[in-house]
């Protein structure tokens, strides 16, 4: 009974055979390739142990000594270090600063580093542009500085970060002039990086233009924008967050308002928010009373404590808990004075956590 | 008979071109996946400085009967590499010590918790907080018989945005957190993110942590290994980018809280609750017309100990396979919702042609081969041609999965290792991949029949054992 496969699966059987060494040229063509990978990663890895091990010294001179970075004899590149040499350069410039960080450039100039960052920066690939970008800007090469705020608009979010980072650290005015604007539009950007950017630019420049960036921004963007803005100074700072909690009617405003009170400034409009409409609002209203109450706030935490969200309770409670002038008495006259459960609860979880039993 | 024999034939052909079709794409995605993942992941490691600017997450820790490994990997998961994070042990009313030597270790003692029930679970009998390290927290709650709802005695404690619930045995890398909540600060639609998990049996793990990685002397555990490669690198880096992952494994995973509490937390019902918590958020995002991501990060993050004994190894595919039925019947209306994008028209319909009804295609195709060999109706040479093909595809998969491997993140870092791997590459497709599609056709007809479940206690490999310290 050969009629089975033969008969209608002729065409199919061909195609069968076919396929089996389509997939076994495949397979071993991936292996073979993986088996390439593994050599070379094992290569490469034993080069650029070799190759840390002969520069690192120099790098360490080179930091603690600008006559050392200009004169120190350097060993000869041989053509597959240069990209280590491009990583461990920035990798060592990276945590230096004052004259370290110039004594290292003084000998990146000494090197095929400048040569090599202009030559990756023409390139297609995204990680060797990044590398020379980052090489501009720890080089303060002002050179590129035109070539680097084009790449600021690059669709690559590290890419365009690390530009955006580079021409700050080059030209820290006009790399904040091109940034700040950008921080609302460019959410893809890591909040964690543009910190570190504005960090770097230092709070006097940059608080100006934070400033009115936050003042002319929709209310999206101002909530977006004050996630950054205790990097400002902070007389800008508390002007600002008063000025937002008294006139912003935007919740997701006046919360990330909230968030940045550190003075006295505001404190009865900051009362009158423990009843805004907003869960969250009022639960960062009574956190704010925490730090900045009186006696005449107590009341409207202690109505806070009967809120229907779990949230604003646990802060009212936390509050009433680190008021200096309730003592531990005044503390559980206010407990015993709750007549719904859920205050109780809450005020015995708060006073545990300050360890008032 | 002739012709039921022939249309017989055509089904087994369509179903061995579309699992192989679809499996090879999700390898060319994923290669493509991991390499631009790749691309950016090594910038982000060398600026990623901690900041406050980080989500803070809180870590949920269900644990039943862990009296022997509890300790360890709570020191382990207290050490993580993360700025800001709570640790939270639910004790699932364990029959054995695992309360008291949390409680004896890290001085705990009973707390006032103003506790809320925001997702359901059995009744929370206490909480406790460490004297000494303040974002340790342990809940005791009376057994509800499913990890499900331990973890949602944990979710209703957590403080922070973002929940991550871990197996109480898992061996976490002490980066996993900062690598899984990337696509979060990337993307603040995300919903639940899940990572890599890879077999730790054969590893040496010190003071919880992994010491070395290695392969294990257990043919069925060192089969899984070659498994879980393709089922992470490919399986799920495959549906990731198309915002279709059906499923994070349950071992490891990083939910956005609110939405996690919205979609009722895990469900207890559920056999696979992975996979049913997945298939849900999908449903319910779908329903609100809500952008949303459900993403996945190649990084291995986790790892697991795999059942080493043929009785364990048949007890979870048959479990898993009825959980992925049930999971399904639960969120049917996301089958059927025409607003579904790739998760309705792609994924679905790709896991249940191929991974939940594919078991009654293969096992049939076992039986047809070897009635037509009795009955002599099988062209021994066209038949050898197409299991010639069918075990040739397989092996180039697991290549391909090694190859990712490889290019990747090079866990294994010996030749001999490689080694093995491609042995097992080959040799799983003679006996194994044929038992466990026995096993599936089980679980299957455990779904179909509604037969309860009942949770057997598997044995542990000795591979989480802690090897001694040094001594002085």
């Amino acid at each position: 009974m050969e009629w089975l496969f033969r008969s209608e699966f002729d065409t199919a059987t061909t195609f069968a055979l076919w396929s089996i060494a389509a997939v076994l040229v495949t397979t071993i063509v991936l292996f073979v390739y993986t088996m390439g990978l593994r050599i070379t990663m094992i290569a490469a890895t034993r080069r650029r142990q070799q190759f840390v091990l002969s520069w690192r010294d120099i790098f360490a001179g080179s930091v603690l000594s600008p006559h050392a970075a200009a004169n120190l004899t350097l060993p000869k590149l041989r053509q597959s270090d240069r990209i280590d040499l491009l990583e461990e350069w920035n990798r060592a410039r990276s945590i230096v600063d004052g004259s370290a960080a110039s004594n290292l450039i003084t000998l990146a100039y000494r090197t095929e580093i400048p040569a090599l960052a202009h030559k990756l920066l023409q390139t297609h690939r995204v990680r060797s542009r990044i590398l020379a970008v980052q090489t501009f800007g720890h080089l303060r090469d002002n050179s590129v500085r035109d070539e680097l705020r084009a790449l600021i608009n690059h669709e690559n979010t590290a890419l365009s970060i690390t530009a955006a980072h580079a021409v700050t650290e080059i030209d820290p005015d006009f790399g904040i002039k091109l940034v700040i604007p950008l921080i609302e539009v460019r959410r893809d950007w890591p909040k964690n990086r543009v910190s570190n950017l504005l960090r770097l630019a230092g709070s006097e420049r940059i608080s100006e233009p934070m400033y009115r960036a936050v003042r002319s921004a929709d209310a999206d963007s101002k909530t977006y924008l004050l996630q950054f803005a205790r990097l400002i100074e902070a007389e800008v700072l508390d002007a600002l967050v008063e000025d937002l909690v008294r006139n912003s009617e935007d919740p997701g405003v006046i919360n990330a308002a909230l968030k940045l009170v550190s003075g006295f400034r505001g404190v009865p409009r900051i009362a009158s928010l423990t009843q805004h409409d907003t869960w969250y609002v009022r639960m960062q209203a009574a956190k704010v009373l925490g730090r900045v109450g009186q006696q005449e706030h107590v009341s409207l935490l202690e109505a806070l404590l009967n809120d229907r969200e779990w949230w604003v309770r646990y802060r009212a409670a936390q509050s009433i808990a680190s008021l200096p002038f309730l003592g531990p008495n005044q503390m559980r006259q206010i407990q015993r004075r709750q007549t719904d459960r859920f205050a109780t609860d809450i005020l015995q979880q708060a006073f545990a956590e300050v360890g008032i039993a | 008979m002739r012709d039921i024999v022939l249309s017989g034939q055509w089904i087994f052909l369509i179903y061995f071109v579309g699992i192989n079709m679809g499996y090879l794409l999700q390898n060319v995605i994923a290669a493509y996946g991991i390499r631009k993942y790749l691309q950016t992941a090594d910038q982000y490691e060398a600026e990623n400085v901690f900041s406050t600017l980080d989500i803070p997450i809180s870590i949920v820790v269900p644990a039943y009967n862990e009296s022997a490994s509890i300790i360890t990997s709570v020191k382990a998961m207290l050490q993580l590499e993360y700025p800001q994070y709570e640790l939270i042990v639910v004790n699932d009313g364990s029959s054995d010590d695992t309360l008291d030597k949390l409680i004896n270790e890290f001085g705990m003692q009973r707390f006032p918790e103003a506790y809320r029930a925001r997702v359901s679970c059995k009744a929370v009998r206490g909480t406790y907080r460490s004297t000494r390290i303040s974002n340790l927290r342990v809940v005791d709650k009376k057994n509800g018989g499913s990890k499900a709802d331990a973890s949602n005695a944990g979710i209703n404690l957590c403080c922070y945005p973002l929940v991550c619930v871990v197996d109480a045995d898992s061996i976490l890398q002490p980066d996993s957190l900062r690598r899984v909540v990337r696509p979060f600060l990337e993307d603040p639609t995300t919903v639940a993110v899940g990572g890599t998990v890879r077999i730790a049996n054969g590893c040496t793990v010190r003071q919880g942590f992994l010491e070395k990685v290695g392969l294990p002397r257990n043919y069925f555990a060192l089969v899984q290994v070659v498994e879980y490669l393709r089922a992470f690198l490919f399986g799920r880096m495959g549906w990731s980018p198309m915002n279709a992952l059906l499923i994070i494994s349950g071992a490891f995973g990083l939910f956005h809280k609110e939405t996690l509490v919205e979609a009722g937390g895990y469900n207890p019902k559920a056999i696979g609750e992975d996979m049913e918590l997945i298939l849900r958020l999908h449903r319910l995002m779908k329903a609100k017309h809500k952008p949303y991501r459900i993403t996945f990060v190649p990084d291995p993050v986790c790892w697991t100990d795999a059942p080493e004994s043929l009785r364990d190894l048949k007890s979870q595919r048959v479990r898993w396979q009825h959980g992925l039925g049930l999971s399904f019947a639960l969120n049917r209306e996301l089958i059927t919702n025409p607003r579904g994008g790739a998760v309705t028209w792609f994924a679905i319909p790709f896991y249940m042609i191929f991974e939940l009804f594919g078991p009654i295609i293969e096992v049939a195709g076992f039986i047809f081969i070897l009635v037509s060999a009795v009955m002599g109706w099988l062209s021994f040479p066209e038949a050898a041609i197409f299991l010639a093909l069918a075990i040739g595809l397989g092996i180039l998969l697991s290549t391909s999965a090694i190859m990712l491997e490889e290019l990747s993140f090079h866990m294994y870092p010996r030749f001999k290792q490689l080694a093995l791997l491609y042995s097992v590459a080959i040799l799983e497709n003679f006996g194994f991949r044929q038992l466990t599609a026995i096993w599936r056709f089980q679980g299957l007809v455990r779904w179909l029949r509604g037969t309860e479940h009942k949770w057997e206690t598997l044995t542990r490999s000795t591979s989480l054992a802690e090897k001694p310290s040094p001594p002085g």
